[in-house]
């Protein structure tokens, strides 16, 4: 399976990025590039560019991590920088990138590994979006949580909304958006809730308001795309991944969950969590998630990762270790407390401590690591290249499209 | 044994035998109580709340029994298209020679459908059927073995994930506190820390309190208690709603083999008065209030019932001439017209005394002046 590389630059693959910690809680996998102290990674790690002469011979290593990296950047920049990165078909055996190594004729040094360090100045510069909604009944510790992935007050709660005394009648769509920094990349959080799901005697259509508020999204951006003169970085709302909070009954899903997720695992990304897992005892916790697991297969409900986007053997083992493991069971907290010497986030009853990032308690760090530090990426992708797609094949479908000018656009000239 | 300790101390002392004064009725109590004994109790609990809540953990861990062995869970799909049902579990228990007869009518399906519109419904009409059955034998001709079927107690879980009461728990309390004595629990106590089980159970009372929801009040006791009882029973009205938890597993726990739940984090102890409030529902609906909630039910609730049936039945029978309420008052072999010909002899009868009434006062009057 040895590919000829030509000398020229490989186009960049259009398979999303297959970050090196999948999967696993901490960066001991042997695909983690070296990460050089100063750069704490959120979001894609990258290594420092190598400036070695590249003889054929040394590229083992070297070459497979770089193109781990450029994967992500490469995904990561084109996203902020408004599409303007050619996305060509995938070669055929994109992921090759160890036996790819054989084929190196390079016999001097050209610098083009350097463009992974000008991306990355580029990504850090421009920052990059994240849109998270969270769905699941009041009380089920979805504002909570979400401070605890982020480790910062970003939640509506935490924004000074007054903590809604009355149950609203329908149900609301509310935003939020942080710009939150780490290791110099800065991320634009938005944080959107509904408050109301679920919450009334009748529930019947409560998910229209939440399906209307992702289509609007979709819309916004669409139309953006299709304009004239176009920004150069079109402002992303749209929705990356809806978090939902299942209801830790130790029984099964209740039908509400399975309407909502039906219906809306085609338009959102949906990641099913277990909220407020504190409340099972480990085997309760298998038993439970390996009938919920069984319900969503039963009612033909894909949460993300879907099984129908991996797009290689090495994609489908990673997700397939996630997807036996969802939905996560979390706990979510922001109180600190002293374990052993150390201060922890935890919630502290009368029996003990609940540490929120112990893996043995809960599978928040999993979730975490999941969310944020290997499929973040991937998530946006998803939502732009398969379910904004969707939408805008079929809105461009139904009365010929939007307006005559996008008749040049219906090529996937950018894509 | 439930009135055991409180009417012991009143028990006739030997040496007073010899007083005139004493005649020695004060020993009914303990006749009573040993008829009683011999009878046996009934009791009816219910057991309300959505699916998942550990309604059956407890009432198991309550009663140690194990009622709902072979029950099947349904899942989501099945669940789509059932509705609210109702169903009964009967045991007989004995303890220290007395027995009771205890009933938990469980209702699978309340609040789990997407729409819950009127889930309350086939609860209240359980209950109203008990009521009318009841109603039925007491107006019957055999009434020595009259069955007590009505519902004496309804614990209402309310889950611990939320801010305080939702629409659903409102409604549902609402709607039956004045058919049967509303306990609410905080349901799966263990998910909440010390401090968020105190400001839950302020804003529950609060909540209740706001939207005049009448649930089940403790009885004042007796002023001429002792101290220590006063406390206990003051300590037990402040820590209503009760947060429980219920399990039907034994672990080990500081050298003994208790009922508990064994998390990585801790052992959670039933009967810890330190971990929930389970020691407390049990004392007040097993050992303390049983009767007084049977009471209740009998002298309010069931009081209420008849005296809206027979209004109904009034207002029926004077708007159209023949009675249609399926409650005939004297069970007679041609209910309908038989009942009509009495009631209309007593009408009669009512009309004559008000007019013989009528004129007496007219003399009275007409005395007067």
């Amino acid at each position: 399976m040895s590919d000829i590389v030509p000398p020229e630059v490989r186009p960049k693959p259009a398979v999303p990025a297959k970050p090196p910690n999948v999967g696993a809680a901490s960066p001991s996998s042997p695909f983690s590039p070296p990460v050089p102290p100063s750069v704490v990674s959120t979001g894609p790690s990258v290594p420092p560019p190598s400036a070695i002469p590249v003889l054929i011979a040394s590229h083992g290593p070297s070459h497979s991590n770089s193109h781990s990296a450029s994967h992500s950047i490469g995904h990561g920049l084109g996203h902020s920088v408004g599409h303007g990165a050619a996305h060509p078909p995938a070669p055929s055996g994109g992921h090759t990138t160890h036996s790819s190594t054989a084929g190196s004729t390079l016999l001097g040094y050209i610098g083009i590994d350097t463009i992974i360090e000008q991306m990355r100045k580029k990504t850090m510069k421009t920052g990059f979006d994240f849109n998270i909604m969270v769905v699941g009944h009041s009380g089920l510790g979805k504002s909570t949580l979400v401070n605890t992935l982020f480790k910062s007050q970003v939640s509506r709660k935490s924004a000074g909304w007054p903590r809604d005394e009355k149950i609203p009648k329908t149900v609301e769509i509310k935003s939020v958006s942080h710009v939150i920094e780490e290791g110099g990349v800065k991320m634009k959080l938005t944080v959107v809730d509904t408050p109301g799901f679920g919450d009334q005697i009748n529930n019947d259509n409560c998910w229209e308001p939440i399906s209307k508020y992702i289509n609007e999204q979709f819309e916004k951006f669409l139309k953006e795309e299709v304009n004239i003169t176009r920004k150069k970085r079109i402002p992303d709302t749209r929705v990356h991944c809806c978090i939902y909070f299942i209801s830790p009954t130790g029984h099964s899903l209740r039908q509400l969950d399975i309407e909502f997720m039906k219906r809306l695992s085609h338009s959102v990304n949906i990641i099913p969590v277990i909220a407020k897992s504190d409340t099972m005892t480990t085997e309760e916790r298998q038993e439970f998630k390996q009938r919920v697991r069984k319900e969503l297969e039963m009612g033909g409900i894909e949460f993300y990762p879907q099984k129908e986007f991996d797009d290689d053997m090495e994609d489908k083992s990673d997700n397939d270790k996630i997807r036996e493991t969802m939905p996560f069971a979390v706990v979510g907290s922001d109180k600190e407390y002293q374990v052993n010497g150390k201060r922890v986030l935890g919630r502290k009853t009368a029996w003990g401590i609940v540490e929120v990032e112990n893996p043995n308690h809960c599978e928040f760090a999993q979730l975490r690591d999941f969310l944020i530090r290997s499929h973040l990426q991937d998530l946006k992708e998803v939502t732009h290249n398969i379910h904004y797609e969707t939408y805008r094949a079929k809105r461009l479908n139904e009365n010929g499209g939007l307006h005559p000018i996008s008749s040049h656009d219906t090529q996937e000239s950018n894509l | 044994n439930m009135s055991g300790s409180r009417y012991r101390s009143r028990a006739p002392r030997a040496g007073k035998s010899h007083e005139k004064e004493y005649v020695g009725f004060a020993s009914l109590p303990n006749q009573l109580h040993r008829k009683s004994v011999k009878k046996g109790f009934d009791f009816t609990l219910m057991v309300a709340g959505e699916s998942g809540l550990g309604k059956s953990t407890l009432v198991n861990s309550l009663f140690l029994t194990d009622l709902h062995k072979d029950r099947k869970l349904l899942n989501a799909e099945e669940r789509i298209s059932q509705t609210v049902e109702i169903t009964k579990h009967t045991v007989d228990i004995e303890e220290k020679g007395v027995k009771l007869k205890l009933t938990i009518v469980d209702t699978p399906g309340f609040g789990d459908a997407v729409n819950n519109t009127e889930c309350w419904r086939p609860v209240t009409d359980y209950i109203n059927q008990q009521f009318e059955q009841y109603f039925r034998d007491e107006s019957g001709l055999n009434r020595k073995n009259i069955q007590d079927n009505r519902v004496h107690c309804c614990l209402y879980f309310i889950p611990p994930f939320g801010h305080g009461l939702r629409p659903v728990d409102i409604e549902f309390m609402k709607i039956l506190m004045d058919k049967v004595n509303v306990v609410p629990l905080i349901a799966k106590a263990d998910c909440l820390t010390p401090g968020e089980i105190r400001k839950f159970k302020e804003r529950l009372r609060e909540e209740i309190d706001k939207c005049g929801i009448k649930i089940y009040q403790f009885p004042d006791c007796d002023s001429d208690e002792d101290e220590e009882f006063k406390q206990q029973d003051r300590e037990l009205k402040e820590s209503t709603p009760f947060a429980v938890i219920g399990s039907n597993t034994v672990v080990e726990a500081r050298g003994q083999r208790v009922r508990g739940r064994l998390y990585p984090w801790g052992i959670v102890e039933v009967e810890n008065p330190a971990h929930c409030d389970f020691v407390k529902l049990r004392t007040m609906l097993i050992r303390t209030h049983m009767h007084d909630l049977k009471d209740i039910t009998n002298d309010c609730h069931y009081e209420n019932y008849r005296a809206q049936c027979i209004q109904t039945m009034a207002s029926k029978m004077s708007s159209d001439n023949r009675v249609e309420s399926p409650i005939p008052i004297l069970p007679l072999s041609t209910p309908d017209v038989e009942t009509e010909k009495l009631i209309k002899k007593k009408d009669e009868e009512l009309k004559r005394m008000q007019q013989m009434l009528q004129k007496m006062q007219q003399q009275m009057h007409e005395q007067d002046l």
